[in-house]
């Protein structure tokens, strides 16, 4: 997933035109953090409808509250993911709900009763290796998901997964690190011959 | 606890990753959301870019241009009277300059005064006077300055 420059300059001049009411560049900040946005939320509630929906909301926020992003601690489109996250997490209900990582020391086992077996996303997935690391995804502890969604798939740098995610830089690390493990155990009987392919 | 993934592990899961990742990529968020977003922004703008006190700048330009006209088109102050209020000339002619009116108009103390003259004065003033009645003596209305002067003339028959 491609995230936008980290020359924040335009942007911030297009942010600044957007709150004097400059339609044009609302326009062009939506356009440029929409699809970001949309396969987000996608990763969260595995549902186009609810993507969409979750990115509708993430922008209503954005024309409403722009003031509430702060450039000095991340990117717009770290932002942007983060009320989306949030959004999405809160669509989701308890399930998404932050764990302790106290209670979490049992955590090797998988939550394969959140695994999603045939979710639109499933379908919006063409590729077959695509399908299987996207359930895999989805079967893991919501807080290893959370962080491998923010940092591996959208990209963003640790400081702002940990800002996103409320945790400090160490915690993300050891989050995402265990996340990759746990991911490799789940995807592993799916397929048998790669690691041998590999090594 | 799950332990650290080794090398040839950790090249797969990214791998594997980049699978989905490339998927992803192919995903755009649907068209159809932009539009009710605009008009969403459209809805709010007039709070953004309209301040409370909007309608001040309007009002003072409006108060402006109305002092500027009545000082321009009111009745200039005067302090002396250039007309007589003598009721009978009411019905008289307008007065006939004698001297430039911007200097009529800033005399100070002027004074009219309802007089009598022979016709042919009025030839020393530039009006027609007829040969045969230069000797009639005329009624007139003079406008005087202060310091006796002849400004102004109305004739009154």
């Amino acid at each position: 997933m491609t995230m936008p420059p980290q020359d924040l300059q335009p942007e911030l001049e297009l942010l600044a035109r957007m709150k004097r009411g400059d339609e044009v560049a609302f326009t062009a900040l939506y356009r440029r953090h929409r699809d970001a946005v949309y396969r987000l939320a996608l990763l969260y509630s595995g549902s186009g409808a609810q993507a969409a929906d979750v990115t509708q909301e993430t922008f209503v926020h954005f024309i409403t509250r722009p003031g509430q992003y702060d450039p000095l601690r991340g990117t717009l489109a770290a932002w942007l993911c983060g009320v989306a996250r949030n959004l999405a997490r809160k669509a989701a209900g308890g399930r998404e709900d932050a764990t302790d990582p106290a209670d979490l020391a049992d955590d090797s086992a998988p939550f394969e009763q959140h695994v999603d077996h045939d979710t639109p996303l499933e379908r919006l997935l063409r590729g077959e290796v695509a399908q299987q690391v996207r359930r895999a995804v989805a079967a893991l502890a919501p807080h290893y998901r959370d962080i491998l969604i923010l940092c591996e798939l959208s990209e963003l740098s640790y400081a702002e997964a940990a800002h996103v995610a409320g945790i400090d830089i160490g915690t993300v690390r050891s989050r995402l690190s265990r996340a990759r493990a746990q991911l490799a155990q789940l995807l592993a009987p799916r397929f048998p011959d790669a690691k041998e392919a590999v090594s | 606890m799950n332990t650290p993934l080794e090398p040839g592990q950790d090249t797969l899961l990214d791998l594997k990753m980049d699978e989905l990742k490339r998927e992803l990529a192919t995903l755009s968020a649907p068209a159809s959301l932009e539009g009710p977003l605009l008009a969403r922004f459209r809805s709010t703008r007039p709070d953004i870019a309209r301040p409370r006190l909007w309608w001040m700048p309007p009002l003072a330009l409006a108060a402006t241009i109305a002092l500027v006209t009545w000082m321009i088109r009111g009745p200039l102050p005067t302090n002396q009277p250039l007309v007589s209020l003598n009721p009978v000339d009411a019905d008289a002619g307008p007065f006939l300059a004698l001297k430039p009116l911007d200097r009529i108009a800033i005399e100070p103390g002027a004074t009219v005064v309802t007089t009598q003259f022979p016709r042919a004065l009025l030839a020393e003033w530039g009006l027609p006077v007829a040969p045969d009645r230069a000797g009639e003596p005329v009624r007139a209305e003079m406008l005087y300055s202060a310091q006796g002067e002849p400004l102004a003339v109305r004739l009154l028959n």
